[in-house]
């Protein structure tokens, strides 16, 4: 805190500019002239003030640590500060550990020039602020820390940060990045997210280029002040929400704007109606005196505004969607325009980019109040402790996309920010402060009259509509003269507007700013009852064009909208850079800005090639130019604009279609942009890519190419031609090589075909020989993949061989998918030729042996399969030779020959070769595998083995397979596959393991006759299972022992061990039976939800025959633990404390009964559904809203939530 | 008739629509309305689609009088005139711009008074959306304007299916929902709506309109048949035949198409006369050679529909029947058996049957028909067992050729 009193008062502007700023990081000289702005809250009692400290010249060594000052610097500003100041200083002094100067906006700012260093110094602090406001949110509890320590890393993607950082103070933008993700958690509810993530992304985005930044931008001119301020504007924005409860506070915000343009003016003086004031004073108690600005700052002001327009793209946008919240809003852009209009014009002289600014104006002010109230209200800080966790959650996924979007914007951002350079000469603007009705000056009746207006509205499109209208009403009246006048109290309340087309529309437009058009598109899709303006039309068309290039830039989701608004900011050192360079309007300046600017670019690390910077600066000055004439269109209008609305949308007609120009340069910039960062952008929406543009032809010539999953662009030097890779697969066919490396290059040729888009018969043959391969080493889920690939490329008339195919098909559905429907729509779609060919006449007539339960058919027709049925029969053997033999085992008496079974199950391969060995070792084959199916064999007279069928009847059993794996998923399972893709074979079975099969079930214990259940009493009790390959582990604990009878509460579960293990001190609720079969991949978190598992508890003597019971060592009374030898595939039950076994009568251990299905739990998550990094799919719908998009994600609450789906 | 019109009669007349729609808003007439914005089911040439046409300014026209509802209107106008003259693609966008604006402006009216132009939006475009994709299916364009009516009717279906008096139109739409979803091929999207119906605790299934309710059992019960709970299928379709209306014979006939499959796969079997009343006549041959046992007839019956049965879905039900034709014939050889030699009436060679298959020219040879024995013994179709060393059938003293009572295969 000390460190923020420490900094030494710096007069004028002039040397602001000139003063190089540091890197926070570095203890060393801190910016000069840091001024502090804190915004206290409306009342001083305990809401907590936001110090803004811009630090600045070197010379003021104010090493700055945003979390401790906060209180210090409060007291700097006292100390430092004109009385007025004082007196808010104190304010924030005595409001909360964490005070800060007032900034000027509730409180008067008297700024001197002395007092203006005293700014400055506070500045400084008022960055750390932001960041320090969250550390006086944080004061309260250590849950707030994450966030200042996002904020030392540095944002770079936050906006205000950025053009902050090239002031040189980067502290500060971090602290803003958190502060102002902070305040939205606070202020906005629903449809804030947006913003909670962008900025918390902004938090998170790499700290590097930050420092980098910090440590080149040394020269720090007055630039960085600007943009400091501009920061402010932002962070107002973002404040905003809140502002819906406090009307007052968005008004003040304003003034503080009014005040800082009017250099050297006391604000209250100067303007006339000070209708505002009102919501003002009710705002800021302490700050009743008139807001004075120091001279020297108001050019700073100036240039925040500016600066702030040239962000003002990014922040209206987030405007927008929070406006609709917000209800204050368009009395305050009201008056805000006048006043930034004039700086504006000063400017004129000084910059040809004007345009831009005053395009920005509106919306900054806009911006502005919605700042205060979030400063204002305290309740935002308890609230964002709440968020906060959340944030960083989600952040990680933005942070890595949004470096890359600010590239983007850097062509936007190019022509606006050479304004803010030529403003930061000091200019004289009386007119501004007349002009300009600022906040104080809305009457509140007025402000009634906007309520009454929002309360109608019925949801947030509505309200921001509807602040639209009000906004345009209260123009008018301005401009009228009759916004004092008027009695707003009669006023009749306009229509309500129905959705927020209009709106948007109107005020975007009428700002005429490009940027402004960007925020408005998505929008803008809504109905509108309400009359139409007549702008609307032409204006659509020009938004249309706009809002494609916003389109591409920002993607198509909100939260990146937002995210994208930070990007502008991002750009800004770039463009800036490109104009000083390019454009010499500021000698003085220039020099210093250049390098400063380019050392900054160099050092922040981002990937921005020569390249592109040539091209930034080409469209910077390019804009630049084709900015000035419209310019001064634009401004006419402005000024026209308060006198008849009408005839100003006229006028914006024209000036649209000049600024057409504009768009076609920036739609250009954006797609080139677009297309080296696609790829990069995973969240980036698919339809917003531009594919075309991102084929690329290959030059590769080699032959071999694993398969790597793409992560960039696809480079040319790495993709194979279309020659080459014909060369390839016949090189995979030749190979001799396993499946693994066949597949792997199966798959590499199949994404360089992909890459380069190339769909002809080369494809389909890769698709056919990779599918065919995956066939054979029983890769089922490859082969889907292929098989889906080739249905499409089939029916783009690409010829192969379809008919082969398509039985693989038929068959695939049949016997594995076993979904009738599909099977329907493939039978169906099968052509009278089709029908014919041997192939499918095949899989045909194994439909109909399946569909009856003809397994004699079955198998003859597996002999006889024509192409690799056979290998998809393969797959579904075991089931069928099992169902024949429980079909067998009830209908035949007494018994059955093995030979017979094993011809009819078709162990004997006689139809091939038919010699007597072949049918010894199928026999063998046939007897191994009845006998691991728990067929009971026996000799008859003859010595020819027999089954006997109703001893086989009760005992047959699907053995557990020996591939089984925790997923279900055979094909996980690394070992078994390998050994597979080897050619060896192994048939389920051939090692049958004595044990339970585990699956998901039903959990049913008897509860035995214990011996020593009484003395149980509260022991805890833990069931578990035993099962070889047991995928999952249940334990249980209970609270007390149950009674027989008695469903037991079951408190808690592990889950995911592959071994299930008794524990020692838990009394096992065995007999544990575990049956059914794996089935879904959801079975790997095979969860027991307490609430919804019905524990049956059952007598012993009802289950005695199929259950085994817990048992006791006769020796020493301990509990017999289950063992298992592998060898003679036997369950004894074993005593851990002697050596007593004895073999189990029953195997099973464990049941478990699964009472609800996984895919029924929905639930609706707000959070997650925004979070880009989960997987998506839009196969479901939302029960409630009936938005088609869903994530997937694992519902961990409790641990014991099945896998859920959250739609959004 | 593209009778010359006036600039001012066409003027005149769309500012007439234009007022009848704004007049049936304001005075809260649904039946007005819905009349009103019935736009595929207008014919092809009406006054106001002669009007639009001669007076290509009409969005206009309805921006300046109505600013309010220009939302709605000008796509509206715009629908109707793209409709009338052929450009269903073009028309169904429009219409659901006009749609979209009107179901957010029915979110806002509290009492359902406009329900019935909500189902006319409904039905409208859904029909719009089937002419747009079969337009679109033409030029070689991918035909996805029935997916996005389905999006939009997904939508309607939020907004009505809530706690209120709105829920009561939303069967409609649901079974609107179904129709799309149906003909699209994405039957899985059914369940989210079904359940919503279902599972709601706050409105009686049986509140709803009836004509809803037996749509919605339709669809349900031919769902039912996708699944193979014949049970289930059988409830609702039979739930569906009995309240519709006994005048729409095509809706009869089509309950029935699935009921009948669904009655025959649990050994119910339909009158003669029944199959020709609703000319279902496709399921005579199925139903003789359940009756007789005839194999080979229900193969060529199956095959002569085939098509016709895929399509509709039911092939796999009847490819069922197999089973029960066998039981029927070794019914009908044990009942003559019994009278040739009473005393081994329980015990059938198996060569017997394959004879009789033989027969039939059904080729199968004697381990196939042996298998089938053992499949109909395991499906509890023939009480007895199988001697495999005699090859003989030895069927239960009592009932050995049990009754299906409902109970599916």
């Amino acid at each position: 805190m000390a460190s923020h009193g420490a900094g030494a008062a710096d007069g004028s502007d002039a040397p602001h500019a000139e003063v190089v700023s540091m890197g926070q990081t570095n203890p060393s000289p801190y910016p000069l002239s840091s001024s502090h702005h804190s915004w206290s809250s409306a009342t001083g009692s305990a809401t907590v003030s936001w110090n803004n400290t811009v630090d600045k010249l070197s010379q003021d060594t104010v090493y700055y640590d945003p979390q401790r000052d906060v209180s210090v610097s409060g007291g700097n500003h006292n100390v430092g500060s004109s009385a007025p100041l004082v007196a808010q200083s104190s304010m924030g002094m005595t409001d909360a550990a964490h005070s800060h100067v007032p900034y000027s906006s509730s409180a008067q700012h008297v700024y001197n020039p002395v007092e203006y260093a005293n700014y400055y110094y506070s500045y400084p602090q008022a960055t750390n602020d932001s960041s320090v406001q969250q550390g006086a949110n944080q004061h309260p509890g250590a849950a707030y820390q994450p966030l200042t320590s996002f904020q030392n890393s540095g944002s770079y993607i936050d906006p205000t940060s950025n053009t902050y950082y090239n002031a040189g103070g980067h502290q500060t933008v971090p602290g803003y990045g958190s502060s102002s993700y902070y305040y939205q958690n606070n202020t906005w509810n629903g449809g804030s997210t947006g913003n909670n993530f962008a900025q918390s992304y902004q938090n998170y985005s790499s700290s590097d280029t930050n420092a980098q930044q910090s440590s080149t931008s040394v020269p720090a001119n007055s630039l960085p002040y600007q943009q400091q301020y501009n920061q402010w504007p932002y962070y107002y924005n973002q404040s905003v929400p809140s502002a819906s409860s406090n009307p007052v506070a968005g008004n003040s915000t304003t003034d503080n704007l009014a005040v800082n343009t009017p250099s050297g003016y006391s604000y209250p003086s100067s303007q006339p109606p000070p209708p505002g004031t009102t919501s003002w004073k009710s705002n800021s108690v302490a700050s009743a005196a008139p807001p004075m600005q120091v001279p020297g700052h108001q050019n700073q002001y100036a240039n925040q505004a500016e600066g702030h327009y040239n962000q003002g793209p990014s922040v209206q946008w987030s405007q927008n969607h929070y406006a609709y919240q917000t209800q204050p809003y368009p009395q305050k852009t009201n008056s805000n325009h006048p006043q930034l209009s004039n700086p504006e014009d000063q400017q004129k002289t000084v910059d040809s980019n004007g345009p831009s600014t005053n395009l920005s104006s509106n919306h900054v002010s806009e911006n502005f109040k919605p700042n205060l109230q979030g400063s204002v209200t305290m309740d935002n800080s308890s609230e964002s402790k709440i968020q906060v966790p959340i944030n960083p959650r989600i952040a990680p996924g933005f942070s890595m996309v949004m470096p890359k979007n600010e590239k983007k914007n850097s062509g936007l951002d190019l022509s606006k920010k050479p304004a803010y350079v030529s403003v930061s000469m000091p200019t004289n603007d009386a007119k501004a402060t007349q002009v300009g009705p600022d906040a104080r000056s809305i009457p509140f009746s007025l402000r009634n009259y906007a309520t009454r207006n929002l309360n109608r509205c019925k949801n947030d499109a509505q309200r921001a509509a509807c602040r639209s209208i009000m906004e345009e009403i209260t123009k008018k009246a301005f401009a009228e003269g009759t916004l004092l006048t008027k009695n707003w109290d009669t006023e009749p309340l306009f229509p309500l507007p129905e959705s927020v087309v209009g709106m948007t529309g109107t005020s975007s437009v009428n700002n005429l700013s490009p940027f402004s058009s960007v925020s408005t598109p998505r929008k803008r899709v809504k109905s509108r009852w309400e009359p139409v303006v007549d702008e609307n039309v032409t204006n659509k068309v020009e938004q249309i064009a706009k809002g494609l290039i916003s389109s591409n830039i920002h993607s198509t989701l909100d939260p990146k909208n937002r995210m994208g608004s930070s990007w502008d900011h991002g750009k800004f050192l770039q463009s800036r850079e490109a104009l000083s360079n390019k454009v010499n309007q500021r000698p003085a300046k220039k020099q210093k800005m250049g390098s400063n600017l380019s050392q900054i670019q160099n050092g922040s690390a981002s990937s921005d090639s020569e390249k592109e910077h040539d091209l930034t600066t080409y469209y910077a000055s390019a804009t630049a130019l084709a900015n000035s004439p419209e310019e001064k269109k634009r401004r006419e209008h402005r000024s026209k604009r308060f006198e008849k609305s009408k005839d100003s949308s006229l006028k914006s007609k024209n000036t649209s279609a000049n600024s057409d120009a504009l768009a076609s340069l920036r739609l250009r910039r954006a797609i080139s942009s677009l297309r080296t960062r696609t790829y990069e952008e995973g969240t980036l929406a698919v339809e917003d890519m531009n594919w075309d543009a991102l084929t690329i032809k290959g030059t590769c010539q080699e032959i071999e190419k694993g398969y790597l999953r793409l992560t960039g662009a696809p480079e040319p030097a790495k993709v194979r031609p279309e020659d080459v890779l014909e060369k390839a697969l016949a090189m995979v066919e030749t190979s001799q090589k396993n499946y693994l490396y066949k597949c792997d290059q199966l798959k590499s040729i199949r994404q360089d075909l992909t890459v380069q888009r190339i769909q002809n018969e080369l494809t389909v043959k890769v698709y056919e020989t990779h599918a065919r391969l995956a066939m054979q080493a029983g890769d089922l889920p490859e082969f889907n993949q292929c098989q889906s690939q080739l249905k499409r490329l089939y029916a783009q008339g690409i010829k192969g061989c379809y008919f082969e195919f398509s039985a693989y098909n038929l068959l695939c559905v049949m016997l594995h998918s076993n979904n009738k429907r599909d099977l329907l729509s493939s039978m169906a779609s099968l052509s009278k030729e089709a029908k014919q060919d041997a192939a499918v006449k095949h899989a045909l007539a194994v439909h109909a042996s399946v569909l009856s339960g003809n397994y004699v058919l079955f198998f003859k027709l597996y002999k006889k399969a024509p192409n690799l049925n056979s290998c998809l029969m393969d797959l579904y053997v075991e089931r069928m030779r099992f169902e024949a033999m429980k079909c067998m085992s009830r209908s035949y008496r007494p018994t059955v020959p093995v030979g017979y079974v094993a011809q009819i199950l078709g162990f004997l391969r006689t139809d091939t070769e038919g010699c007597a060995t072949n049918e010894d070792d199928g026999l063998e084959e046939c007897e191994k595998w009845l006998k691991a199916h728990g067929a009971v064999l026996s000799e008859d007279n003859s010595g020819e083995l027999q089954i006997d069928m109703k001893a086989s009847s009760s005992t047959l059993y699907m053995p557990e397979p020996e591939d089984a794996v925790a997923h279900g998923d055979a094909s996980l399972a690394v070992d078994d596959f390998l050994a597979r893709t080897d050619g060896h074979v192994k048939r389920p079975g051939e090692q049958r393991k004595q044990t339970s099969t585990l699956a998901v079930g039903t959990v049913s214990c008897t509860l035995p006759a214990w011996p020593n259940v009484a003395a149980a009493g509260t022991r805890a009790g833990g069931g578990t299972t035993t099962s070889a390959n047991a995928p999952t582990q249940t334990s249980y604990c209970l609270s007390r022992h149950p009674r027989p009878g008695e469903t037991p509460r079951l408190h808690a579960a592990a889950v995911g061990d592959s071994r299930l293990r008794l524990r020692r001190h838990c009394l096992v609720l065995a007999p544990i039976q575990v049956t059914s079969n794996l089935k879904s991949a959801i079975s790997c978190c095979w969860v027991i939800d307490t609430l919804n598992v019905e524990h049956k508890w059952l007598e012993e003597d009802t289950t005695a025959a199929t259950m085994s019971t817990m048992k006791f060592c006769c020796e020493c009374n301990n509990i017999l633990y289950p063992k298992e030898d592998r060898d003679r595939r036997t369950l004894f039950f074993a005593c851990r404390n002697c050596e007593h076994q004895e073999v189990s009568d029953n195997n099973c251990v464990y049941r478990n009964e699964v009472h609800h299905t996984a895919g029924e739990r929905t639930r609706v998550l707000q959070d997650v559904a925004s979070d880009p990094t989960l997987p998506r799919t839009k196969t479901v719908r939302c029960t409630v809203c009936g938005h088609g998009e869903a994530v997937f994600f694992q519902y961990l609450s409790y641990m014991l939530r099945p896998a859920s789906i959250s739609l959004t | 008739m593209a009778a010359y019109l006036s600039m001012g009669e066409a003027h005149r007349r769309i500012g007439d629509y234009l007022s009848r729609v704004t007049n049936a808003i304001s005075y809260s007439d649904g039946a007005a309305l819905a009349s009103l914005l019935s736009v595929s089911s207008a014919p092809a040439s009406t006054p106001l689609s002669d009007a639009l046409a001669a007076f290509p300014d009409f969005p206009r026209l309805a921006g300046d009088r109505f600013p309010h509802l220009a939302d709605f209107l000008v796509p509206l106008l715009r629908a109707i005139h793209s409709h009338s003259i052929q450009r269903f693609a073009d028309a169904y966008s429009s219409f659901e711009k006009a749609s979209n604006a009107f179901l957010q402006e029915f979110r806002n009216w509290e009492t359902p008074w406009a329900m019935e132009a909500m189902h006319t939006v409904a039905l409208e475009i859904r029909l719009i959306a089937e002419k747009a994709d079969r337009e679109l299916a033409t030029n070689g364009k991918n035909p996805d304007k029935l997916q996005a009516a389905g999006s939009f009717l997904m939508k309607v279906f939020g907004t009505l299916a809530v706690k209120g008096p709105k829920r009561i139109g939303a069967l409609y739409v649901s079974c609107q929902l179904f129709k799309i979803y149906f003909r699209l091929g994405t039957v899985n999207l059914c369940r989210s709506v079904i359940r919503s119906i279902e599972t709601a605790r706050n409105f009686d299934f049986e509140d709803f309109p009836v004509k809803d309710k037996v749509t919605y059992m339709y669809y349900t019960g031919r769902l039912e048949v996708f699944n193979e709970n014949f049970l289930v299928a059988d409830q609702k379709l039979t739930y569906a035949l009995m309240h519709c209306n006994p005048q729409s014979q095509s809706n009869l006939r089509r309950i029935l198409k699935f009921l009948i499959p669904v009655k025959l796969s649990i050994g119910v079997l339909p009158k003669r006369t029944l199959l020709e009343r609703y000319n279902l006549l496709e399921y005579a041959d199925v139903v003789t050679a359940l009756k007789r046992g005839d194999l080979r007839l229900l193969r060529q019956a199956l095959d002569k529909h085939e098509d016709q049965f895929l399509k509709s879905g039911v092939y796999l039900v009847l490819e069922k029947l197999e089973l029960k034709v066998y039981q029927r014939l070794v019914k009908k050889i044990h009942i003559i058996q019994r009278q040739k030699e009473p005393a081994k009436a329980h015990q059938i060679k198996l060569d017997v049957v394959v004879r009789a298959l033989k027969w039939l020219e059904i080729d199968m040879d004697v381990d196939e028909v042996e298998c089938i024995m053992a499949c109909l013994i395991y499906k509890n179709l023939i009480k007895g067992y199988f001697a495999h060393k005699s090859k003989v059938l030895v069927l239960s003293k009592q009932d050995p050729f049990p009754k299906l009572n409902g109970k599916p295969v």
